[in-house]
């Protein structure tokens, strides 16, 4: 079953006279469960289809329905709160609140959810586990290096517990062997815990990681190959 | 309320930057000090100066005369005064300064007939300490209202020098009129021969009557008992009267007031920059936030409590400052004996910090509105 459905999904700005079209009309079908990787040239346009997908930005036309609901009909208050439900963000550059500590930072999703402040601790816990940086738990980001921000962000994506995860170049700005690190949590929480996620990445390598790869050009996805 | 679980993440922009925190509440601190302090002289013009319905004294001037150099009314007026219905006392007074000129710290000796004084002008003074007998058994003796004590160190036993006049501390006095707070009550005979010879002179008379609404008609019967005398006289109720005399103090607080709406509006410049550029920097941090869930109004209160905050310390701060300052200081603003309290209560201090905190939601509204109408991913690719 179609887990997020996109049809004619289309994004388009005004820049004075003319139109710019990112995203121009793209059909696409996520099963619940996959790890889709999509690459393509810069300004093909993936950043605008993972915005919508995560509901931040919303289609100039077609539709996208994620597990029944319609996000191109919700206001920017109930956009809101189906993003701290549902999705969590994972940025290239981690956007960690710097005066925060990390503990701090994945607090913060948390705050918007009817928790007592044992139950957050539980959830902060659990989450900074998961991604291996307990014991960073009181550092501030700049005291971490960048694998371990991109870890603490990851940390803050899960903690609400949601059912998917972008994640746009979440390995563009780190060395080889913490994008290692990061891809194999990215594909730990897929296998292990079932979560959606729909990951942008120019590095072909980290494909491997996912279930399936895509392609995005001038807006538009060309070819489609299934990796699993 | 969620909202209240995401004040700590404002505590904490504030505490954790802490250089722009300091500084700005640092200058809003230094605003509010002159603000508040400008506003306990304009509290004490309005309390020296504001008649209300339970003022019963009238003064009894020298026609055409604004100071008390100059006011010399013969003392025997006061058996005709007191013929008239509706006075209930006349005192005599001798008014000696030891400094002509609008200060912060002179001496105003008061010369009273010591035996009437307590019953009549002086009724409602409060010795607070010394004794009352004291100073009528002794010739040098003074009666020091409060703040003058306070402000030069002075208690019962020592003595002092001022205008020419060496006392003795008897007792301290209380009272509600600003003008006994600050000033020396002594035997008018003791102040009229102090330098020079000026028995039976003296230079005004507060005259008590019974009801307030006749202090209008007793003020126009005096002036007319003695309007074709060798010594005319001008009478008004005492807060009119010390109004007449300070008017120029008045004029400068006045003006003062102005330099006060200038710290204000300082305040509202310095806290305005503060969160302005505190958002800008901060444009990806809000976006970010608005990606994990928060609603755009959130972002909005969240900016605008930060400027609360500031506002609230810095307003606090330069209100405790001032009314510290004014407390142990005890000054008043002096000028022709009259006397203009500086007033520091706990009134003014919730004046500041209300008008502080006004100021910082004033000065977070424009950024903060911005701040929630901004798209997000615009926000991602103005950084
Ligand atoms: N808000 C916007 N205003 C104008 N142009 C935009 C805006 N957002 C995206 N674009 C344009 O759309 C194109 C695709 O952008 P993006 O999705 O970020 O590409 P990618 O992530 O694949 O590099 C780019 O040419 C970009 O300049
Ligand atoms: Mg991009």
């Amino acid at each position: 079953m179609n887990f997020i459905t996109c049809r004619d999904l289309t994004r388009e700005y005004k820049k004075g006279d003319t139109i710019i079209k990112p995203l121009d009309g793209v059909d696409l079908d996520i099963t619940s469960g996959d790890f889709l990787a999509l690459m393509g040239p810069s300004g093909s346009g993936k950043t605008t289809l993972l915005n919508l997908v995560a509901g931040i930005d919303s289609p100039t036309n077609g539709s996208l329905v994620i597990d029944g609901t319609d996000l191109s009909k919700l206001s920017r208050n109930k956009l809101a709160a189906w993003r701290s439900k549902h999705v969590g963000y994972v940025f290239q550059l981690y956007n960690l609140v710097p005066v925060l500590t990390a503990y701090e930072n994945v607090e913060l999703p948390l705050l918007l959810h009817d928790l007592s402040k044992k139950q957050r601790h539980e959830r902060i816990q659990i989450a900074l586990e998961r991604v291996g940086i307990s014991d960073r738990a009181e550092h501030f980001p700049r005291q971490l290096s960048g694998g371990q921000e991109q870890r603490v962000a990851i940390a803050r994506a899960i903690a609400t517990d949601p059912d998917i995860i972008v994640a746009d170049e979440p390995t563009g700005d780190l060395d080889k062997s913490s994008a290692h690190a990061v891809m194999q949590l990215l594909q730990t929480l897929n296998s292990e815990l079932g979560k959606t996620i729909v990951m942008v990445t120019h590095d072909p390598k980290t494909t491997e990681y996912a279930t399936r790869t895509l392609h995005l050009e001038k807006g538009k996805l060309v070819e489609a190959e299934a990796v699993a | 309320m969620k909202i209240i679980r995401c004040f700590p993440y404002v505590t904490k922009q504030i505490t954790r930057h802490r250089v722009r925190s300091l500084l700005t509440v640092f200058g809003i601190a230094i605003a509010m000090f002159l603000f508040t302090s400008v506003q306990a002289m304009n509290d004490g013009v309005l309390e020296a100066t504001t008649a209300t319905a339970s003022d019963t004294t009238l003064v009894v001037y020298r026609e055409d005369r604004y100071c008390p150099a100059t006011s010399q009314l013969p003392q025997d007026y006061q058996r005709r005064i007191e013929g008239i219905d509706g006075v209930s006392s006349v005192t005599p007074m001798m008014v000696v300064v030891s400094n002509c000129r609008t200060s912060l710290d002179v001496v105003t000796f008061r010369g009273v007939p010591k035996e009437s004084f307590l019953s009549g002008a002086g009724k409602g003074i409060e010795v607070i300490s010394g004794s009352a007998e004291d100073w009528l058994s002794r010739t040098d003796a003074a009666l020091l209202g409060e703040t003058l004590a306070n402000r030069r160190g002075l208690k019962p036993g020592m003595r002092f020098d001022a205008a020419g006049i060496t006392a003795t501390v008897a007792g301290i006095v209380r009272s509600d009129n600003p003008q006994d707070q600050n000033v020396a009550y002594t035997a008018l005979e003791f102040v009229q021969l102090a330098g020079r010879d000026r028995l039976g002179i003296v230079t005004q008379f507060n005259v008590k009557v019974t009801d307030s609404a006749l202090l209008d008609p007793v003020a126009d019967e005096i002036d007319e008992m003695f309007r074709t005398a060798q010594e005319p006289t001008a009478t008004f109720g005492e807060k009119a009267f010390i109004g007449r005399l300070a008017d120029d103090i008045i004029e400068l607080v006045g003006f003062a007031r102005w330099l006060g709406l200038g710290c204000l509006a300082a305040v509202l410049a310095l806290v305005a920059n503060s969160i302005v550029l505190g958002v800008q920097s901060r444009i990806a941090e809000h976006a970010v936030l608005q990606t994990l869930g928060y609603k755009s109004w959130v972002i909005a209160v969240l900016i605008i409590a930060e400027g609360v905050l500031l506002c609230a310390i810095g307003g606090l701060l330069g209100a405790v400052v001032a009314l510290s300052v004014a407390r142990s200081g005890n000054y008043a603003l002096s000028v022709e004996g009259t006397s203009i309290p500086i007033v520091a209560d706990y009134g003014l201090l919730l004046m500041g910090l209300v008008v502080c905190v006004v100021i910082g939601v004033i000065a977070g509204l424009v950024p903060a509105w911005q701040a929630s109408r901004r798209s997000i991913v615009e926000c991602f690719r103005a950084v």
